[in-house]
């Protein structure tokens, strides 16, 4: 899963940023409005970390500007405006979760892991594929009722896959689901990560569509 | 306790019981000079009213004792006639016209005439004129003195009357909850009572101003926290989710950090609350020369560890009113900006000058310097520069209160803070005492 975070306070952007790596997500970190709306108008994100109280051009504006241009990228506010009016402004502006200063990695993990569900259009929050049991809270994948022992980037890419069965995924797409900015991406990297996933999971699970991508087939 | 009530009844009264008794001897004296004016004429008449021809002498044999009117005749030989009252404490002459004879029993009225051949004289005492007057006088006077209590209790009830607005005024103050700082109604109000409600309404609106700005303050203070608290918060969690040392170490660095920024905060605005009541500072013959030197001395390894060169260009001597410590907190304000916004290999000088008698401070740096735009802004609280400038935050973080404690504290002393650009194409901040 891919998220932009904007934030511009340096410490808060680190700290998120740190532990949302450690959860499988990939995360680009932008500073100021308009890097985030440049950002979130070029590339393609799972959900978007909006702080309000921005530089060059205020949170909520870019929100709307988002909104405007029909991006209908789930964004969750991130902010120390904690005014029931403030909350109210920032959900009419678009925002679908709105979470105040400070808040609990844990309750930011699991609102985020909510809107994404949302997005995909699923209520469960457990993710299943035939013998397959994917807990995007959890960061467990079960077969058959037993745990696979998956690495976070593993996990992501899995999640990926199984988020949109019978779609494919370019490697671009993948690696873009797997890595933030500035990470080091080595060049055949998803191609190791598909080789474990198959090796663990059985090797018919993700498919190779040549010259496109790779992709779950939809449930049997 | 004085009670306006009180004074004003009691100086009534004494005015009243002062014109009453200044009135009653008026009349007294009035009445005494009619009396006088009407017994003469009736001394007159019986003297006129005596018989002309010559007596034979009779001894009186009436005599009382108590005189109402002595009366005396002689013969044209200056033989004594007849004596009404032979024990009257008169002299044995005779007087003619009126006259008053001071006598061992008090002042008597005489008249003596000449009737035919006989020479008479009549006299009164003049107890019964004044007795008299004294009655015309009292009798006048004896319904005022009556009255005199009813009087009071009509100016005590008139005067609870007429202070009835302020007690009206006491007791809207009185049942107000403490936050209600709108004004009091100033209409209807006596023109005696108007200048103390105008008076309270001025203090009314200068504390609600106080507080509005107390409550801005402790809310932005409140906001301001939740920041640095929000990354202390996230670097605690990531600590606890740590899976090996190194990223642990790496993690409580940064909790240090975090709580670092978070002290800072506190403290700036610990200052700021210090600083906060805008009296003026607690007066004190300050040696600028070497409190300046002092805070520099101070912030040299500082700006050593940032590679910055910092340095006094000069010093005069020069004493100023005021207090020692908020200058310095203010005096450490300005260099920790100049340091921290310098960049490496940068130099910050600090000239201490007196110019027309005010010292003046001026602290240059070879920093990026504060936008034109920006610089009356940079004096507010929580204010950062580039904000909302088209240009990217500096990186040095900050908790957006040291201009706001500098300008207060500067205020408190009387001294004004100019930004400029120093020389060094950085920022120059002028103080001027």
């Amino acid at each position: 899963m891919r998220i932009l975070l904007v934030e511009d306070d340096r410490m808060i952007a680190e700290g998120v940023r740190k532990a949302l790596r450690g959860e499988g997500f990939a995360v680009d970190w932008v500073e100021d409005g308009e890097a985030a709306l440049s950002a979130a108008s070029g590339e393609s994100y799972d959900l978007m970390l909006l702080d309000l109280g921005l530089p060059k051009r205020d949170g909520l504006d870019v929100l709307r500007t988002l909104r405007a241009r029909s991006v209908a990228l789930p964004v969750l506010i991130l902010t120390a405006r904690d005014a029931i009016a403030d909350r109210v402004k920032g959900l009419d502006a678009g925002a679908d979760d709105y979470l105040i200063k400070p808040f609990d990695l844990d309750e930011l993990g699991a609102r985020m892991r909510a809107l994404i569900r949302r997005q995909s259009g699923r209520s469960e929050s457990l993710i299943r594929h035939g013998s397959i049991t994917l807990d995007p809270a959890s960061h467990q994948v079960t077969q058959d009722g037993l745990p696979v022992a998956l690495s976070a980037r593993e996990f992501a890419l899995l999640e990926a896959l199984l988020a949109r069965p019978g779609a494919v995924l370019s490697k671009t797409q993948l690696e873009e689901k797997m890595y933030g900015w500035g990470e080091e991406i080595g060049s055949n990297t998803v191609e190791v990560y598909i080789h474990a996933l198959r090796k663990k999971l059985g090797a018919d699970l993700i498919r190779n569509v040549r010259g496109l991508g790779y992709m779950i087939a939809k449930d049997a | 306790m004085s009670s306006i009530r009180r004074q004003l009844l009691f100086w009534l009264l004494a005015i009243v019981v002062a014109g009453v008794s200044l009135a009653g001897w008026l009349i007294y004296r009035q009445a005494l000079a009619e009396a006088n004016e009407l017994f003469d004429y009736q001394l007159q008449e019986i003297a006129a009213a005596l018989p002309s021809e010559p007596f034979n002498e009779i001894l009186s044999s009436r005599d009382t004792g108590t005189e109402g009117i002595v009366l005396q005749i002689w013969n044209r030989n200056g033989v004594l006639m007849y004596y009404s009252h032979p024990r009257a404490p008169l002299a044995p002459r005779a007087e003619l016209g009126f006259s008053t004879e001071r006598t061992d029993r008090g002042d008597w009225r005489v008249y003596g005439a000449i009737v035919g051949d006989n020479v008479v004289q009549l006299a009164q005492p003049m107890t019964v004129r004044n007795r008299l007057a004294a009655n015309v006088a009292w009798r006048t006077l004896w319904p005022l003195i009556v009255l005199l209590p009813f009087l009071g209790l009509a100016v005590w009830m008139v005067v609870g009357r007429g202070l009835k607005p302020l007690s009206r005024v006491a007791r809207a103050l009185d049942t107000r909850h403490p936050e209600a700082l709108e004004p009091l109604p100033e209409e209807r109000l006596p023109r005696e009572v108007t200048p103390l409600v105008h008076a309270l309404n001025a203090l009314l609106e200068r504390l609600a101003q106080a507080l509005d700005t107390q409550k801005a303050f402790v809310a932005d203070a409140a906001h301001e926290l939740r920041t640095p608290l929000a990354a202390v918060q996230i670097q605690a969690q990531l600590v606890a989710r740590a899976r090996d040392d190194e990223t642990r170490r790496e993690a409580l660095g940064d909790l240090q950090a975090g709580v670092t920024r978070a002290t800072r905060l506190a403290e700036q605005l610990l200052a700021l609350a210090r600083s906060e009541p805008d009296g003026h500072a607690r007066a004190q013959s300050v040696d600028l020369h070497a409190l300046l030197d002092d805070c520099v001395l101070n912030y040299a390894p500082l700006a050593q560890q940032r590679g910055v060169d910092l340095g006094i260009e000069e010093s005069a001597d020069a004493h100023v009113h005021g207090d020692a410590d908020a200058l310095r907190v203010m005096f450490n304000n300005l260099l920790d900006n100049a340091t921290k916004y310098t960049p490496a290999g940068g130099r910050v000088d600090v000239r201490l000058i007196v110019n027309d008698g005010h010292p003046l401070v001026r602290i240059e740096d070879s920093g990026p310097g504060i936008p034109v735009d920006e610089r009356a802004r940079v004096f507010d609280r929580f204010y950062r520069v580039g904000a909302n400038a088209n240009r990217a935050r500096t990186d040095v973080s900050g908790t957006g209160l040291g201009l706001a404690i500098v300008r207060r504290i500067a205020d408190q002393h009387d001294a004004t803070i100019a930004l400029g650009d120093s020389p060094a194409g950085g920022l120059q901040v002028e103080l001027r005492f």
